[in-house]
């Protein structure tokens, strides 16, 4: 009898050792990971300098930059399109932002117009993919033009050969961040619902770093994934996510890897009785969706600064023309994490650019040889 | 005079159908299969995909969620309805519904009206945009489907301005209440919004079948020329079909606005297929070769359930849009095969 007791009281002790162990399946050193790397983010972004400074306005004098942001209509596009103009306009070169309606003849006419503009430098903005204008790409190359990308690539992806270079974007990293915050909002059990839209080119990175580390985190842990084209947003996700949700009642995360997306999976929550229950975790700091992040309907987004993409793109531009060393190739940007500890900063209603500070300015400007 | 004249001809209509039913046993059954295939269609699918996913397809939760999220849908397609039904097309009504959803969100959400202004001012732009469609199309004699397409694309262009090309948020929970969250029965019932489309399936069925209004529609769309010379004043009937068809997709607008409580500038547009993919499959059943609202109500409903059901068993969304094409073409070519092919006359 005693051999019983003391047989079943280290069984106990052992199963709760493993359970303390594996809390759910996590690693136990992944919880204190997650939240570090959270942490790190919900920091006020500081400035650090892509690369060493140069003399911008001398290297700059007489040469131009024509810009095609993938749409005028879109506010992310033209938030980072008057950035880059006012940066230009600091350091004192010419700069075109090229006024479209995510029209791809209109893109072909942006690129004529550099051609016979004398512009030196095309920068394909926040979208366009170079693969839709090959040989306007060639012919302007040919004729001594350098072609780029602001924010279309992820860090992970290679340049293409055809391009004189690209500001990429850690997409990878909003992926972790987003794993991150389900995995420890969950208490290390996140049964997650990831979506996207694979024809956007760093769609793929950016989910498949979700994947990795969530299975990083707790290989036994439930994730979904499902492809909602863009044109389809309006009819799919509401439908896809609903689905989800009554086919695995235990899923608690829906994580939308472009904050847009959250205004269809809000009413797929509400319909379904799991507004609250179910959160959703976020990236690209969209002003409305930061508004639901206040009102409770989203629980994070991931923010970043979009005149700090502007600045940052344009500095590497100017390093292309300019053909400093080494080359820079990635967005300096941070990632910035707003939930409702801070989401005040964001303003009300919020806005593209409140809640980050404005360390960049200085920053670009000491760089630049401004101030 | 009028009423009389219709009532006659609908009449003759209806003792040469029975003379023809009588006359061949077999074309009442295939008429039978024609009018119900759909429903029969929609019962096979809920059987499938149950034997295949039983617990979460045949779940109330999963029905409830299916009748409460595609209610802004069919109020859209009952607002193309009533402009086909008259011989018009109006590709314009997906603007419609993204105006007045944007209208109603800017003046509650930004400028701090009440819920039952707002929604005024948004029906009052359908009101507007069917006039102006119809006065275009009735005055210079230009076809619909041309007019529309320019006022649809004129109105996406207002609504990016009135936007500052942003999607908006803040839409009063009160309207938000009133379309998804409050249910009937309370609790776990279906969202009101539903109800709101039953409700307007019920008045333009009773409407189409048994008011003069109707009918004259109805004759309008068959044929302009014997309506006129039937003494129907054809102009003002085309002219109110577009403002009620238009105010009808405002309606939708609103109900677009509860459901999400937001409004976008781009993507109510994307309903427009939807819409007419629903209103055309819904011709092949209830009263094939007419657009009926219980036909198109039928077919939201079986497609939704199809792409509900597939979703469930994780098939990629390009299967979705398969079963959402494939589904309208082999409804409406069945539909022919009973009809033993015969030309397609569906107003």
């Amino acid at each position: 009898m005693k051999f019983g007791k003391q047989l079943a009281a280290l069984i106990s002790v052992a199963a709760f050792a493993v359970a303390l162990g594996t809390a759910g399946g996590a690693k136990a050193d992944a919880m204190a990971d997650a939240e570090a790397l959270i942490k790190s983010h919900q920091t006020l972004p500081d400035f650090k300098a892509p690369g060493p400074a140069f003399d911008a306005k001398a290297c700059m004098k007489d040469k131009k930059i024509l810009e095609i942001p993938l749409t005028m209509a879109n506010p992310f596009n033209a938030e980072i399109a008057k950035a880059m103009a006012a940066a230009a306009a600091e350091v004192g070169f010419e700069f075109k932002n090229w006024d479209n309606q995510l029209k791809v003849d209109q893109w072909v006419q942006g690129m004529a117009a550099a051609i016979a503009g004398g512009y030196n430098l095309i920068d394909l903005q926040g979208g366009i993919p170079p693969a839709a204008l090959g040989p306007q790409i060639d012919e302007a190359r040919g004729k001594g033009l350098k072609v780029t990308t602001t924010h279309l690539y992820d860090v992970t992806q290679d340049i293409p050969p055809n391009l004189d270079g690209s500001a990429r974007m850690n997409y990878t990293r909003a992926g972790q961040l987003m794993a991150a915050w389900a995995f420890t909002k969950t208490g290390g059990k996140p049964n997650v619902v990831i979506i996207g839209s694979d024809e956007i080119v760093p769609t793929a990175p950016f989910v498949k770093s979700i994947q990795d580390t969530l299975k990083g985190y707790c290989p036994d842990c439930k994730q979904q994934h499902v492809n909602v084209p863009v044109t389809e947003w309006a009819t799919k996700i509401q439908t896809s996510v609903q689905s989800a949700l009554v086919a695995d009642p235990s899923i608690n995360f829906i994580l939308p890897i472009y904050d847009s997306m959250s205004q269809f999976i809000v009413p797929a929550l509400r319909i379904t009785n799991r507004l609250g229950e179910v959160k959703i975790a976020t990236y690209n700091g969209t002003p409305f969706v930061l508004d639901m992040v206040r009102t409770g309907e989203v629980d994070m987004d991931v923010g970043e600064s979009l005149g700090w993409i502007g600045y940052a793109g344009i500095d590497v531009n100017m390093r292309i023309l300019c053909d400093i060393k080494p080359a820079v190739t990635t967005l300096n940007t941070p990632l910035y994490i707003f939930d409702k500890s801070n989401i005040k900063t964001a303003g009300e209603p919020a806005t593209f650019h409140d809640g980050y500070g404005d360390s960049h300015l200085k920053g670009f400007r000491k760089l630049w040889g401004l101030k | 005079m009028i009423e009389r004249r219709l009532a006659e001809v609908e009449g003759q209509r209806r003792a040469v159908r029975a003379k023809r039913s009588r006359a061949v046993g077999q074309r009442t059954i295939a008429g039978e299969m024609e009018r119900f295939g759909l429903i029969g269609a929609w019962i096979i699918v809920v059987i499938v995909l149950g034997a295949v996913v039983p617990d979460a397809f045949l779940s109330w939760l999963n029905f409830s969620t299916i009748f409460s999220s595609q209610a802004v849908l069919v109020v859209l397609t009952l607002g193309l309805l009533i402009t086909l039904t008259a011989g018009d097309f109006d590709l314009s009504v997906a603007s419609t519904l993204t105006l007045s959803a944007m209208t109603l969100t800017v003046l509650n959400a930004q400028h701090g009206w009440g819920v039952i202004p707002s929604v005024a001012v948004a029906l009052g732009c359908g009101v507007l945009i069917g006039a102006i469609n119809g006065a275009i199309v009735l005055f210079f004699r230009i076809h619909s489907l041309i007019v529309t397409l320019g006022v649809g694309t004129f109105i996406n262009g207002i609504i990016l301005w009135i936007s500052d090309s942003q999607t908006i948020a803040g839409v009063s929970f009160d309207l938000v209440s009133w379309v998804i969250v409050n249910r009937f029965p309370p609790g776990g019932g279906i969202s009101l919004t539903f109800y709101y489309a039953v409700f307007l399936c019920l008045a333009i069925w009773y409407c189409f079948e048994y008011t003069t209004i109707g009918r004259r529609l109805l004759f309008v769309g068959r044929g302009r020329e014997v309506a006129r010379l039937s003494g129907i004043r054809v102009d003002r009937v085309r002219l109110g079909s577009f403002v009620v068809g238009s105010t009808i997709a405002a309606g939708a607008g609103v109900l677009y606005a509860g459901m999400t409580g937001s409004a976008d500038p781009t993507s109510g547009l994307s309903l427009l297929l939807p819409a007419f993919a629903a209103a055309f499959l819904g011709a092949t059943s209830i009263v094939p070769g007419r657009f009926n609202p219980w036909g198109s109500f039928i077919g939201v409903y079986f497609l939704v359930t199809g792409i509900t059901g597939l979703t469930m068993l994780g098939v990629n969304t390009l299967v979705q849009n398969l079963f959402y094409g494939g589904g309208l073409v082999v409804a409406v070519t069945l539909s022919q095969l009973v009809r033993k092919r015969q030309p397609q006359s569906i107003s």
